[in-house]
């Protein structure tokens, strides 16, 4: 059997593998429900609204979601009340709260709410509904987008679109819509990269090629373009392997970069391109190369079994021979490396370690484990960890971390208020009797009498225009005096000198009558205006007596009803803790079979490598034997 | 069957192994019907949404509790900043005295300060005032044009009765006098 012939079959398996993969990685832009910002849309006209969005635009969604669901209840959003709950709707949708969210965007649509606000309520229920796999259903909310999403999410409807016709097989029609998002779109890209793999998948390899040969030659601004880039190139790499196109995948993989994480995929790709083309010393090079890096990465396992392969292709036996061994000696202790990492992984190291290495503020879905643990072997875990499910499911962990902290927080906050409230009605008992002692002390009917029999003096010195009754105290002495001085007169006789101090007295009584003609006006004015204030300040007087009298009512019920809400809000933090401890304690166990399970996978395939290595050195062994028989027969002791 | 053949055999088997390799780029954006996109109640996963939805509902409850046994609304003052475009200003820090008295000194971050450039306001303080007439006073410290050290003061005289008061303090660019410009607004 010819070399080239026995490996085809190996690289037709190989390239559907590698698509396999890639299919699976069906790449998604970085943040996958960007809510609407309304950024700038129109000025906020609630600063409780723009409470929310700062919080919302430095991705603190559980603060945001939260102080804006409180400030709907204080009804403090009203002039932004469709775009507040579609807000609030996304961030429920970026938690994963697919039912509330539903709710809040039907009802929105339902209420016809503005084409802006109704636009996006549909947008995000074809969302919803194509993340549950209702597709038709989803077909027919995206249908129904007018011409009113904002900018930022024009690109998002368009991806959803695509995604909606690749489901349904419409490849052309999803390659068609995708011409219209920029080159340089991150999402445009990650969309296009989608349906190059779907094309492939289904058979359209020519397509699928072309569109994958584009992202693979793209410039790539940043890193995570860059890693999307080299997806593509090793996607349409193994793609020309399973076709027979080693030339082909070799020039795909050489475009991918030596040190991203795609390189050992590529660098054992372009080792089989080589084999494929009978160049063995050639496939030699990328595969020594893989043998020196990190023993975690399956393509460096399987290059330590790759290499003794292209040496016996090469003729030396020998060489294949020792490497072989050597391969199995490797397979042998990276499998007690991997038995030490399970046994870590049980004992709690892998979620302590993530915690502590990948800590975060708050409940939050752009997260993402960046950094290994601190624990024996972690590279065993870079694979797993960069999986969407185990980032998910560790997500999920660490928010209900987050929870747990939260109510405890609230907890003990709860346990302040009560003591708060405990003061407050200590020092409502303490102050009580002095205050209805002081209210007792003010004798209001008495006040008011008082104030009527006032009104009605003033009331008949207008109406009989007496200036006299308007005389202040120094007026009344004087007319006191003049009377007495005119009573003593009327004793003294008509003297002359008595007459004199008649006419005097005559005359200062005349001018002090004139005075206070003068000054009636001025006087019954200033009366009546001070009546006025009397009767302000005895109706404020009578509130505040009606206030305290309320409040003696009130305020026990008020004190009575926080602490029932304080109780009432106890209990459900105290129904919710153990509830969120059984399931972090079950989230962690998950997450760390999660682990275990990519492990003993990593197990069971060095147990195959190893029995296979060990097969091909029978097999060399037997090789060398049936090669040499007259040798050995010679060589052999006489039994 | 030859060396050769059982070797590529085996390889063959390795390499699919391989590819059960999870993937490296994969993020949230799940294809129709997975899973986890849809939890049902009864699994883990959903058990867990359901759960973050009880804890957001009870947050919301508590913290209107935390407002109206704190910050009752016939004394509450709440103020605010906000900044309308703002390039000609880079916020640094704010102090607020209601008073003459220090209710708030903040120091911004730059995502804090993007947020407010984006159109988010900060509720920077929240407090209690009795009725009656106050007077708040505001300092703003940033870089202003051509990137030269910069503090503003904006003042104001309020009347707070017995609804809640609502206080904006802005940040604007006058493009005119191509300065920064700060004002109150009373909402309420």
């Amino acid at each position: 059997m010819s070399v080239k012939l026995s490996l085809r079959p190996v690289q037709r398996l190989l390239a559907a593998a590698a698509l396999l993969a890639c299919a699976a990685a069906s790449a998604a832009p970085p943040k996958p429900w960007p809510v609407p910002a309304n950024e700038k849309a129109r000025p906020v006209e609630a600063p409780y609204y723009g409470d929310a969005l700062f919080h919302f635009f430095q991705d603190r969604y559980f603060t945001s979601i939260t102080t804006l669901m409180a400030s709907q209840h204080f009804d403090r959003v009203a002039a932004h009340r469709d775009e507040a709950e579609i807000l609030r709707g996304g961030m429920l949708l970026s938690y994963g709260l697919h039912k509330e969210a539903g709710e809040i965007f039907a009802k929105l649509i339902e209420q016809g709410a503005s084409p802006a606000v109704r636009d996006r309520a549909w947008f995000y229920l074809a969302k919803i509904r194509y993340q549950r796999g209702f597709l038709a259903e989803a077909e027919d909310a995206i249908a129904r987008v007018e011409n009113n999403l904002p900018p930022a999410l024009a690109e998002d409807r368009l991806l959803l679109q695509s995604n909606l016709m690749m489901a349904r097989g419409d490849y052309a029609g999803a390659a068609a819509l995708l011409e219209g998002v920029a080159k340089d779109s991150p999402i445009g890209q990650y969309a296009r990269y989608n349906l190059g793999v779907a094309l492939v998948k289904s058979g359209q390899d020519e397509a699928g090629s072309k569109l994958l040969d584009e992202i693979g030659l793209a410039p790539a601004a940043d890193e995570e373009m860059r890693s999307l880039r080299d997806k593509a190139n090793v996607a349409l790499g193994f793609s020309a392997l399973q076709a027979g196109q080693a030339d082909v995948a070799r020039r795909s993989l050489q475009r991918v970069r030596l040190e991203g994480l795609q390189a050992n995929k590529a660098l054992l790709g372009f080792g089989w391109a080589a084999a494929e083309l009978k160049e063995p010393k050639l496939a030699l090079v990328p595969w020594l190369e893989l043998a020196n890096r990190d023993a975690s990465d399956a393509a460096v396992l399987e290059a330590r079994i790759a290499i003794p392969y292209a040496y016996a292709e090469l003729g030396a036996y020998g060489e294949a021979t020792e490497q072989y061994n050597a391969a199995i000696a490797a397979y042998d202790s990276e499998a007690g490396r991997l038995d030490e990492s399970i046994a870590a992984i049980r004992g709690g190291k892998l979620l302590d370690g993530l915690i502590e290495r990948n800590p975060g503020e708050e409940m939050g879905w752009f997260w993402n484990i960046r950094e290994l643990p601190q624990m024996p072997y972690a590279s065993h875990l870079t694979q797993v960890m960069a999986g969407h499910e185990f980032q998910e499911a560790f997500k999920n962990w660490r928010d209900l971390r987050f929870l747990a902290a939260n109510l405890k927080d609230w907890e003990d906050k709860l346990g302040v208020f009560g003591d708060m409230l405990d003061n407050r009605r200590r020092a409502y008992a303490d102050r009580l009797p002095a205050v209805q002692a002081q209210a007792r002390a003010v004798n209001l009917q008495a006040l008011q009498q008082r104030r009527d029999a006032v009104a009605a003096d003033v009331e008949r010195a207008v109406r009989e225009q007496d200036p006299q009754a308007f005389a202040n105290v120094k007026d009344r002495e004087l007319l006191d005096l003049i009377a007495g001085v005119k009573q003593g007169l009327l004793d003294v006789g008509d003297a002359a000198e008595a007459e004199r101090l008649r006419e005097r007295t005559r005359l200062v009584a005349g001018a002090l009558e004139w005075r206070l003609a003068q000054e009636y006006a001025a006087r019954a004015w200033d009366a009546q205006k001070d009546m006025k204030t009397i009767d302000a300040e005895l109706a404020q007087a009578r509130e505040r007596e009606a206030a305290v009298a309320r409040a003696q009512v009130e305020e026990p019920a008020r004190h009575e009803a926080f602490a029932k809400r304080i109780a009432e809000l106890s209990a459900r933090i105290k129904a919710l803790i153990p509830r969120v401890a059984t399931l972090s304690a079950e989230q962690g166990k998950e997450v760390q079979e999660l682990a275990v399970a990519e492990l003993s996978r990593q197990k069971d395939r060095l147990a195959v490598y190893s029995q296979q290595a060990r097969f091909a050195v029978a097999q060399m062994y037997d090789r060398a034997t049936s090669e040499t028989p007259t040798k050995k027969d010679s060589d052999a002791p006489a039994q | 069957m030859s060396f050769f053949h059982r070797l590529q055999c085996a390889v063959a088997g390795l390499v699919l192994a391989l590819a059960a390799l999870p993937s490296l780029a994969q993020t949230a954006a799940a294809p129709p019907a997975a899973p986890a996109s849809a939890p049902a109640p009864s699994t883990l996963d959903g058990r867990i949404q359901e759960v973050k939805g009880d804890v957001i509902r009870l947050n919301r409850d508590l913290l209107v509790l935390e407002e109206e046994l704190l910050f009752p609304a016939n004394t509450q003052v709440a103020l605010f900043v906000s900044m309308d475009v703002g390039k000609l200003f880079q916020l640094e820090s704010v102090q607020v005295k209601l008073d003459d008295k220090i209710v708030a000194n903040y120091l911004y971050t730059p995502l804090e300060v993007q947020a407010l450039h984006r159109g988010g306001v900060q509720r920077v303080y929240l407090g209690n005032l009795r009725a009656g007439t106050h007077e708040l006073v505001a300092f703003f410290t940033g870089q202003g044009p051509h990137e030269r050290d910069y503090k503003r003061g904006a003042t104001i005289k309020f009347d707070k009765g017995t609804e809640p008061k609502y206080i904006e303090l802005r940040i604007k660019d006058s493009s005119g006098k191509l300065q920064p410009e700060f004002d109150v607004k009373v909402w309420q």
